[in-house]
C-alpha cells in the first residue's frame, strides 16, 4: 500500500483511490467521481461542517462530515450505506420542517439546494412541526433577506468575511433564536454591507436572493433560460473555467435574447449584472447631454438674451476641462461628448462596474439587431475575469478601443504621434485591484504612470493632522506623472476604492521614448512643480486645532462655506431666489442647517477636502480639478449616488424637462422629464456668487471657514500668515 | 432613540421649490399692491367723472377768485400748439386791467409772478416785496439812468427819505403862513380870544363840518386844483379819495373869520377876496354910490390935526367933483389894501412901468399865485382817514415851531417807520401799502366775459345750499 | 439692513445733500414771504430731485425680481433705498414749502409721510428682530415650510407615543395589561395636552406654551412613568420645545415682514399719484 510520495491511499465505497495528502474525504470522493451531497460546503470556502449533510461513515463511532475530515491513509469510507442515507434524510427533513417551501429561489429558478436534496430524498412533507416564522429584510437595495429560509449554513458569513473581507455578516442568538445578522443586527440596508453579492451567490437556499433576478421587470419581460453548463463550456470565453463552479452557479448566468430595438438597460437604473454579447450589435448612448440644461425649453428671444447679457452668464466651461470631450461609461468604449452613441458587438462585455460594484447603469443600451447575450452575476464575472483567455480578450478590446482616447486625454500625451501611441499601446499593463488595496504609497519610489480604466481610486496624503484626500479619480483619469520622470518619491497614496483596474505604463519603458519628445519632458516637469506647490499649500493649511463643535459639524472638512449672518438676515429668501435664477430655476442652496455661533451654515456645497460625493459616479460627471468647486456635468444620468453620499444633503436631484431621444421612435426627440443632480458651483462664471451678490442685507458670505472663524477658533494671525 | 439633528436631515425636510409656491404673505402683498394704486386711480377717476378738477388744485383760491374754484379753464387756458396750460397773462387781462408800470422798464413780469393764486384766501393785490424789489433792488431802465432811487429793498431797510424832504427844497407857496403864531393861545378872534386847532384850517375835502372861522363868503372861483400837480399827472389820481387828503385851505373857510378885508371906515363891508381889478371896481363903485348919497362930503374941510410938518398946508376946504372924490378915496383905500391888508399874506408885484405912468396914480399890483403844494408824495398813496387814530401833531411834529411858509411840514419816513415795520405787531410795510405798480393813468375797464349762468353752474358744485329763487 | 460703518459714505453724502438743500431753501424761502411755490425753479428742482429719489427707492422692488442681473450689488441698492428714500421726505417738504396744497398734494404728503415712517419702522425692526429671532428660536426653520415641519413633529410625536405603548407591551408578554397601564399616563398626556398643542400652530396659552411650565409638566409626567420611558418623554419634550420655538419664530417673522404690507402698496400708490401730480402740475 505504498503510494507515491505525497499521495495517500484510501477506499471510498469500495473503490481504491489515491489522493494528495491533506485532501478532505469529500474532495477525495469528488476527484474520483463520487458525489456526496452538501449544503454548507462550498468549494471556494473553508469548510465548517455545520450542516452535516455530507456525513459519511468512516468506521468511527459517529459519522464524520466529509467536507472537513482529511483523508487518512487506509481509511474506508462508505458514503451511501443505509444508515448514512437515513441520517441524511432525517437531517434534510428536519431542515425542511422550517423551510418555507417552495422558497423564493425554488419558485424562481427551481434550484434551492435544500429542496433539491429533499426532492432527491423523496421528502414531500416533513413530519416535524414548523417553528415561528421569522421576518424578512427588504432594506438592502440589491439583496432580499428571507430569514425563514436560512439554514444557518454559514456560507454567506464565510463569503462575506473570508472571501470578500467585508465582515458584515455574523451569527447572532442561540438555539432556535439563532440567525444571521448584519453588523450587530441592523437591517441589511442600514448596515455597512456594500452589496457585493458574495453572500447571495453563496446562499444555497432562497434566504439571500438577488432582488433583480427574483421578480424584476427584466426578469419577467424577457425570457432567459439559465444557460446549461454544456452550453457555457462550449463558448470560447468559458474555456478553462471550472465546470463545477459553473454548475454551482448555474443560475447566476442567464442567456437572454433581445429583438431589434428593445432596450437592454436604461441609464440610471440600479443593477447587479454584466452582459456579454454573444451575437448581434447594440448601441450604447446617453440620451440627455445638452450644453446647458434649461428647465423650460429655453427661449432664445431678445429679452432672454438681454437677460443673459446682464447676468453675465457664460457656459460652464472651465479651462482645464475643455479637452474633456468624452464621457467615460461602463463599457469598452467611451462616448464622444458631441455625439454620445457607440456600438458594441459580439465579444464585448458591458456593465462591469454595475456588476462588480453595484453602481447604477451608466448608459442606455438598445439592441440594434436581434441579439443574444449572457447576463451574469458578479461571481460568474469574477471568475471569468480571472480566466486568462477572457482577460486577454477584454484587455485587447480595451487597448484597441479606449486606451488611445484615454492616453490622449492626458495633456502630456496629446502631442505624441500615432506611431508612438501604437507602440505604447502594446507596452501597457492592465492591473486589477481589490477594494482598499494600495496601488502606490506615499514615499515609495515612483516608477510608473497610471491610467484608471475602471472603478475609483482615492488619492490621499498623510500628514500630522490625519489623512487628507486630494482627489477621487475615475475612468479616464490618470496619476503618477512624477513617476515618469524617475527618481522621485510618491507624494501621495493611491488606493483602489472598489474593484478598480488601472493601466500601468512602466517608467523605464517610457523614459527611453521621452528623449524623442523633449516637449513631454518639460510638460512633465511643469506638472510636477504644480503638484508639489499645491501639495505644500494644502498640507500647510492643516496646522491648527479647531473648535470641537466646528469639527463636530464637519466644518473642518469644508474649504468653502456659505454662511448667513443671522443677526442681519431677515429671512427674505432673496439668496435662494437669486441662486434659482442663476441656475435654471433650481436653487442650489437651502436656507436651513445647523448653526455655528451666530451664523447659519447653509446647505450648499462645502467643497469638502474629502469629496465623498465623487465616489461612485458611474459616468464621471461630478468632478473637480484645480478650482475648488464641484461641478456636475450635463451628462449626469440622475442615479442619485452623489446625493446619497454627500453627508450634508448639499446635492439634490431635480427633475428637468429635456429633449431626449424618443425610445419608441428612434431618431425623433420628445420632451421628457429627467432627474439630474444639482449642486452649488460657486458661480465661478460670475465675479461673485449670486447669493452673496443678491443679499440686500449683506448677510450672506462665502468664506473659507478657518480664516473666517479664526477669532472663534483661536487660530492666531501669525499662524495664518505663515500659511 | 435620541433625536439627532444633522444638516442633511434638516435640509431634506425642505421642499426645494418652497420659495416659488404662493404664500399668504406674498398674496397679500400682491393684492394690496394692486389695490392701493387702483384705489388711487379710482379716487382720481371719480373726481374726473364728476367733472370736478378741484382735486388737482394746488391750494385754496383767493376770496376774489373762489367763484372759479371749479372752472380751472377760466385761468388755465389752453393755447394752440403748446402742451402746457399754465396761466398766461391773457387769462388775467380778460377781466383785469394791468397797465404797465413804466414805459422804460427793462422787463415786464407776468401777472402770475407777482399775483400768485392757490395760496389760500388771501387778497391777491397784496404782493410780496420781492415782486417789487426784483427790479427796484437794482433798478435799471431801458433808456438812460433811472429817475428814482436804484436800490430799494424794503421799507425799513433802504427805502430813501421822501423826495421833498430829501431834496431840501422849500415849500413854494407864496402866501405867508406862520403856524407858530397861529397856534398860539389867546389869539384875537372875531368874538374874543381864540385857540386855533389844526382842524380849523386843515380838513379833508369830504368833511362837512362848519368852519369855525369861515365867513361863509364863497370865495371866488379860484380853483386851487390845477396849481400844484406835476406836469403830466392827471387829476384823477388826486381826486381819488376825498377823505384821504386834506383839502387846500381856502380864505373863505379858514382865514376870513379873523383876517378882515375892510377898506374904509365909512363902510362895514369888506372888499371881495378877488383879483385887484375886481377889488378896484368894487371900491370905486362903493365910493361912487356913497358920494352920490352924501354929496355934502364933496366939500372937504381941512383937519388941522392931520397937518404934517414940512408938507404944504392944504386949503381950509376943498370942493371936489365926485370923480375927484372917488378917485382920491379909492387911491387911499387901495393904498391901504395893497400896502397893508393884502400884503399881510400875499406877495404883490408892482410892475415898473406902472410906477412911472403919469396918468395912473394908483397902479394895480399883480398877486402871485398861491402855488401851494397840495400833494407832497405824488407817487405814493396816503390816507389821513386811516391814520385818524393819531393826533395831527404826533406826525406833523414841526408844525408848532414853523414860522415860515417855506418850511415843509410833511413828516419824514422815520415817523412812518415807527408803526410801519416788519413783524406781526407792526403796521403793513410792504410796498403795496403805499405804492402801486399798475399805472393808474392808463387804467381802463375790461369788459366782463363770464355769463352768469356759466358761473352759477360752476358754483353749484361747491355750494352747500340751493340758490334762492330768482337768482 | 443694519446701518453700520459700511454706510458711512452714504451718510455723509446724505448729510451734505440735506445741508445744501436746507441752505438753498432758506435762501430761497425766507425772503419769499408770500410762500414758496412748488412751481418756481427752485421748487421744481426740489420736486424733481425728491421724486427721482422716490423712484430709485421704488426700483428696489424691481431689482429684487432680477437678483442675478449685474446692475449693481443688492447691498448698494439697499443702502441707496434707505438713504435716498429718507432724503426724499425733506426734499419734498422743501418742494412744497411745508404747505399741503390742494387735495391731491395733501394726500401725497400723507402718503409720503406714512411710507417713510413705515420704512423707518421696518429699518428699526431689522436692527433688532433678527437678533431676537436668532436668540429665541435656535431651532428655527424656513417660515414657509413650517407647516410641513410641524406636521413632521406631530407625526414623530405620535410615533414615539405609539412606540412607547407597543414597546412596553412587547417586552413582557405576560404582563400586557399592567404594562399598558404603565404607559397610560403618557397616552393620556399626549391625547389631552401634547397633541392639541402641536396641532395648534399659534398656541400661546396653555401649560405647554410656556417653557418653564412645560418643563414642570414633563417632569411630572416622568414621575408617573417607568424609567424605560423617560427617554421617550425627553424626546417629546424636545419636540414640544421645537414647536414652541417655531411658534415664536413665526410671530417674530410676521412682525419682521408685516410692515411691508403697509410700506409697499402705499409706496406704489405714492409713485403713481406723484407721477399724476407731476404731470398735472407741469401742464398747468
Amino acid at each position: 500500500m505504498n503510494a507515491a510520495p505525497g499521495l495517500i491511499e484510501l477506499t471510498i465505497d469500495g473503490q481504491k483511490v489515491s489522493v494528495p495528502a491533506g485532501t478532505t474525504v469529500f474532495d477525495a470522493a469528488r476527484m474520483n467521481g463520487i458525489r456526496i451531497p452538501t449544503l454548507c460546503h462550498q468549494q471556494n470556502e473553508n469548510p465548517v461542517g455545520v450542516c452535516r449533510v455530507c456525513v459519511v461513515d468512516v468506521g468511527a463511532r459517529v459519522f464524520t462530515a466529509s467536507c472537513i475530515r482529511p483523508a487518512e491513509p487506509g481509511m474506508v469510507v462508505t458514503t451511501n450505506s443505509e444508515r448514512v442515507e437515513s441520517a441524511r434524510r432525517t437531517l434534510v427533513e428536519l431542515l425542511m420542517s422550517d423551510h418555507p417551501s417552495p422558497c423564493a429561489r425554488q419558485q424562481h429558478s427551481g434550484d434551492c439546494e435544500l429542496e433539491t436534496l429533499a426532492k432527491d430524498a423523496g421528502i414531500t412533507q416533513s413530519r416535524y412541526p414548523r417553528r415561528t416564522p421569522r421576518a424578512s429584510d427588504d432594506s438592502s437595495p440589491a439583496i432580499a433577506v428571507a430569514h425563514d429560509a436560512c439554514i444557518l449554513c454559514d456560507r454567506c458569513i464565510r463569503g462575506c468575511n473570508d472571501i470578500r473581507g467585508n465582515f458584515v455578516l455574523s451569527r447572532m442568538g442561540k438555539g432556535a433564536a439563532a440567525d444571521i445578522a448584519f453588523d450587530g443586527n441592523l437591517p441589511m440596508g442600514e448596515s455597512t454591507c456594500v452589496s457585493c453579492g458574495e453572500c447571495m451567490v453563496s446562499c444555497p437556499t432562497g434566504a439571500l436572493t438577488n432582488k433583480f433576478v427574483v421578480g424584476t421587470a427584466l426578469g419577467r419581460e424577457h425570457e432567459g433560460a439559465p444557460a446549461t453548463v454544456e452550453e457555457l463550456l462550449a463558448l470560447p470565453v468559458f474555456q478553462n473555467v471550472s465546470g463545477t463552479f459553473l454548475e454551482l452557479n448555474r443560475n447566476a448566468v442567464v442567456k437572454r435574447h433581445y429583438r431589434r430595438g428593445e432596450i437592454v438597460c436604461r441609464e440610471g437604473d440600479f443593477g447587479s449584472t454584466a452582459f456579454y454579447i454573444l451575437e448581434g450589435t447594440v448601441s450604447v448612448s446617453i440620451s440627455t447631454p445638452i450644453a446647458h440644461v434649461k428647465t423650460a425649453g429655453g427661449e432664445r428671444g431678445f429679452f432672454s438674451k438681454l437677460g443673459s447679457f446682464l447676468v453675465g452668464r457664460d457656459g460652464d466651461e472651465r479651462e482645464e476641462e475643455v479637452d474633456r470631450r468624452t464621457i467615460p461609461i461602463d463599457a469598452p468604449v467611451d462616448l464622444d461628448y458631441s455625439h454620445p452613441v457607440a456600438e458594441l458587438g459580439p465579444g464585448d462585455l458591458f456593465g462591469e462596474m454595475t456588476c462588480m460594484n453595484f453602481y447604477p447603469r451608466s448608459a442606455t443600451v438598445r439592441a440594434e439587431s436581434d441579439c443574444t447575450m449572457l447576463e451574469m452575476l458578479r461571481n460568474v464575472l469574477d471568475s471569468m475575469l480571472k480566466n486568462k483567455t477572457f482577460r486577454a480578450r477584454m484587455d485587447a478590446t480595451y487597448r484597441q478601443r479606449a486606451l488611445e482616447d484615454h492616453l490622449r486625454r492626458v495633456p502630456l500625451f496629446a502631442t505624441l504621434d500615432q506611431a508612438f501611441i501604437d507602440q505604447l499601446r502594446e507596452r501597457v499593463e492592465l492591473i486589477r485591484y481589490a477594494p482598499g488595496q494600495a496601488i502606490c504609497r506615499q514615499g515609495d519610489p515612483a516608477d510608473s504612470f497610471y491610467l484608471v480604466r475602471l472603478g475609483f481610486v482615492k488619492v490621499s496624503e498623510r500628514h500630522a493632522g490625519g489623512e487628507l484626500v486630494l482627489a477621487y479619480l475615475s475612468r479616464g483619469d490618470y496619476f503618477g506623472e512624477i513617476g515618469l520622470l524617475g527618481g522621485g518619491a510618491r507624494t501621495a497614496t493611491c488606493t483602489a476604492l472598489d474593484h478598480a483596474e488601472v493601466v500601468r505604463i512602466p517608467g523605464e519603458e517610457f523614459r527611453a521614448m521621452v528623449e524623442r519628445f523633449p516637449a513631454v519632458r518639460s510638460g512633465l516637469e511643469a506638472i510636477a512643480r504644480e503638484r508639489q506647490d499645491a501639495n505644500r499649500q494644502r498640507v500647510a493649511m492643516l496646522g491648527s486645532v479647531p473648535l470641537e463643535s466646528f469639527l463636530a459639524q464637519g466644518l473642518m472638512e469644508a474649504q468653502s462655506l456659505l454662511v448667513l449672518d443671522l443677526e442681519r438676515c431677515t429671512r427674505c429668501d432673496q439668496c435662494v431666489r437669486a441662486c434659482a435664477d442663476a441656475h435654471d430655476g433650481v436653487t442650489r442652496l437651502v436656507r436651513e442647517g445647523l448653526r455655528f455661533d451666530k451664523y447659519l451654515v447653509a446647505t450648499s456645497c462645502r467643497q469638502c477636502r474629502d469629496p465623498l460625493c465623487m465616489v461612485g459616479c458611474p459616468v464621471g460627471s461630478i468632478r473637480r480639478r484645480n478650482s475648488l468647486e464641484v461641478i456636475i456635468e450635463d451628462w449626469c444620468i440622475g442615479c442619485g449616488l452623489c446625493a446619497q453620499n454627500c453627508p450634508y444633503g448639499n446635492i439634490n436631484l431635480h427633475p428637468f424637462t429635456v429633449q431626449a431621444d424618443d425610445p419608441d421612435a428612434p431618431g425623433r426627440k420628445k420632451a421628457m422629464v429627467r432627474k439630474k443632480a444639482t449642486s452649488c458651483d460657486l458661480c465661478t462664471s460670475q465675479a461673485e456668487p449670486s447669493c452673496v451678490y443678491a443679499c440686500p442685507h449683506d448677510a450672506a458670505h462665502r468664506v473659507e471657514p478657518r480664516e473666517f472663524f479664526a477669532p472663534l477658533l483661536g487660530i492666531s494671525a501669525a499662524r495664518k500668515e505663515a500659511e | 432613540m435620541p433625536r439627532t439633528r444633522t444638516t442633511k436631515k434638516l435640509a431634506q425636510r425642505i421642499d426645494l421649490n418652497y420659495f416659488q409656491k404662493p404664500r399668504p404673505f406674498r398674496r397679500w402683498r400682491f393684492w394690496l399692491s394692486v389695490t392701493a394704486p387702483v384705489a388711487a386711480m379710482v379716487w382720481l377717476g371719480w373726481h374726473g367723472l364728476r367733472g370736478d378738477p378741484r382735486v388737482y388744485s394746488a391750494g385754496q383760491l383767493s376770496r376774489a377768485h373762489a367763484v372759479f374754484a371749479n372752472k380751472c379753464s377760466a385761468c388755465h387756458v389752453m393755447r394752440a400748439g403748446l402742451f402746457t396750460e399754465k396761466t398766461s397773462d391773457s387769462a388775467c387781462l380778460a377781466c383785469h386791467d394791468g397797465a404797465i408800470h413804466h414805459a422804460s422798464q427793462t422787463f415786464t413780469p407776468s401777472c402770475g409772478s407777482c399775483h400768485a393764486d392757490h395760496r389760500g384766501a388771501i387778497r391777491l393785490a397784496e404782493v410780496s416785496e420781492e415782486s417789487c424789489t426784483q427790479c427796484h433792488a437794482n433798478l435799471e431802465t431801458r433808456d438812460g439812468p433811472a429817475h428814482y432811487f436804484t436800490h430799494i429793498r424794503s421799507f425799513n431797510g433802504d427805502h430813501p427819505e421822501f423826495a421833498v424832504l430829501r431834496s431840501g427844497q422849500p415849500e413854494r407857496g407864496t402866501i405867508k403862513v406862520n403856524h407858530y403864531l397861529h397856534l398860539q393861545p389867546n389869539l384875537t378872534g372875531p368874538n374874543g380870544r381864540v385857540q386855533l386847532v389844526c382842524a380849523d384850517c386843515h380838513r379833508p375835502a369830504a368833511d362837512a363840518q362848519p368852519w369855525r372861522f369861515g365867513s361863509g363868503i364863497a370865495s371866488a372861483a379860484i380853483a386851487p386844483a390845477a396849481s400844484n400837480e406835476s406836469a403830466g399827472r392827471p387829476p384823477s389820481f388826486t381826486q381819488a379819495s376825498p377823505a384821504a387828503y386834506m383839502a387846500p385851505a381856502t380864505y373863505a373857510q379858514t382865514c376870513s373869520g379873523c383876517h378882515l378885508l375892510t377898506f374904509d371906515k365909512r363902510f362895514s363891508e369888506q372888499v371881495p377876496h378877488d383879483t385887484p381889478q375886481k377889488i378896484h371896481t368894487f371900491v370905486v363903485a362903493k365910493f361912487q354910490a356913497y358920494i352920490a348919497a352924501h354929496p355934502s362930503e364933496l366939500r372937504e374941510l381941512r383937519n388941522p390935526g392931520r397937518d404934517l410938518p414940512e408938507k404944504p398946508v392944504p386949503a381950509d376946504y376943498r370942493v371936489l367933483t365926485p370923480t375927484q372924490w372917488v378917485a382920491e378915496h379909492t387911491a387911499q383905500a387901495e393904498d391901504l389894501l395893497w400896502r397893508k391888508t393884502c400884503k399881510q399874506c400875499h406877495t404883490l408885484n408892482f410892475s415898473p412901468e406902472a410906477a412911472s405912468a403919469p396918468n395912473n396914480p394908483a397902479p394895480l399890483p399883480a398877486i402871485a399865485p398861491s402855488n401851494f403844494t397840495t400833494r407832497y408824495m405824488p407817487d405814493a398813496k396816503f390816507d389821513h382817514s386811516q391814520h385818524r387814530l393819531v393826533s395831527c401833531e404826533s406826525c406833523h411834529v414841526a408844525t408848532r415851531t414853523s414860522q415860515q411858509t417855506a418850511d415843509i411840514l410833511l413828516p419824514g419816513i422815520a415817523t412812518c417807520r415807527a408803526c410801519h415795520n416788519t413783524g406781526t405787531q407792526a403796521a403793513e410795510s410792504r410796498c403795496f401799502e403805499c405804492h402801486t405798480y399798475h399805472d393808474p393813468g392808463q387804467r381802463k375797464f375790461a369788459p366782463g366775459q363770464f355769463a352768469l349762468p356759466d358761473l352759477l353752474q360752476s358754483m353749484t358744485l361747491n355750494r352747500t345750499e340751493t340758490p334762492a329763487d330768482g337768482l | 439692513m443694519r446701518i453700520d460703518s459700511t454706510h458711512r459714505a452714504w451718510l455723509v453724502a446724505s448729510a451734505v445733500i440735506l445741508g445744501v438743500s436746507a441752505v438753498l431753501y432758506a435762501i430761497y424761502r425766507v425772503p419769499a414771504s408770500a410762500g414758496s411755490m412748488g412751481g418756481t425753479a427752485m421748487g421744481l428742482a426740489f420736486g424733481i430731485l425728491g421724486f427721482a429719489f422716490m423712484i430709485f427707492a421704488g426700483l428696489l422692488g424691481a431689482r429684487k425680481k432680477v437678483p442675478v442681473w449685474r446692475v449693481g450689488r443688492a447691498q448698494m441698492w439697499m443702502r441707496g433705498h434707505l438713504w435716498l428714500g429718507l432724503l426724499s421726505l425733506p426734499l419734498i417738504l422743501f418742494h412744497a414749502g411745508f404747505h399741503s396744497g390742494g387735495p391731491l398734494t395733501a394726500v401725497l404728503m400723507w402718503l409720503l409721510v406714512i411710507v417713510v415712517v413705515s420704512g423707518l419702522f421696518g429699518a428699526i425692526l431689522q436692527h433688532y428682530l433678527p437678533t431676537v429671532m436668532t436668540r429665541e428660536a435656535p431651532l428655527e426653520t424656513i417660515y414657509e415650510e413650517m407647516e410641513h415641519v410641524n406636521a413632521q413633529l406631530r407625526q414623530e410625536a405620535a410615533e414615539l407615543v405609539e412606540g412607547a405603548g407597543a414597546r412596553t407591551a412587547e417586552d413582557e408578554e405576560g404582563v400586557t395589561i399592567a404594562v399598558e397601564e404603565q404607559a397610560a399616563p403618557l397616552q393620556r398626556f399626549f391625547a389631552e395636552e401634547l397633541r392639541p398643542y402641536l396641532e395648534n400652530s399659534a398656541a400661546r396659552r396653555g401649560p405647554l406654551a410656556d417653557a418653564s411650565l412645560a418643563e414642570r409638566s414633563f417632569a411630572q409626567l416622568k414621575r408617573l412613568l417607568p424609567p424605560e420611558l423617560h427617554d421617550t418623554v425627553d424626546d417629546l419634550e424636545d419636540i414640544c420645545e421645537e414647536h414652541r420655538q417655531l411658534a415664536r419664530q413665526a410671530r417674530l417673522h410676521r412682525w419682521l415682514h408685516g410692515w411691508l404690507l403697509v410700506h409697499i402698496p402705499l409706496s406704489l400708490a405714492l409713485l403713481l399719484l406723484g407721477a399724476v401730480h407731476a404731470a398735472i402740475a407741469l401742464r398747468y
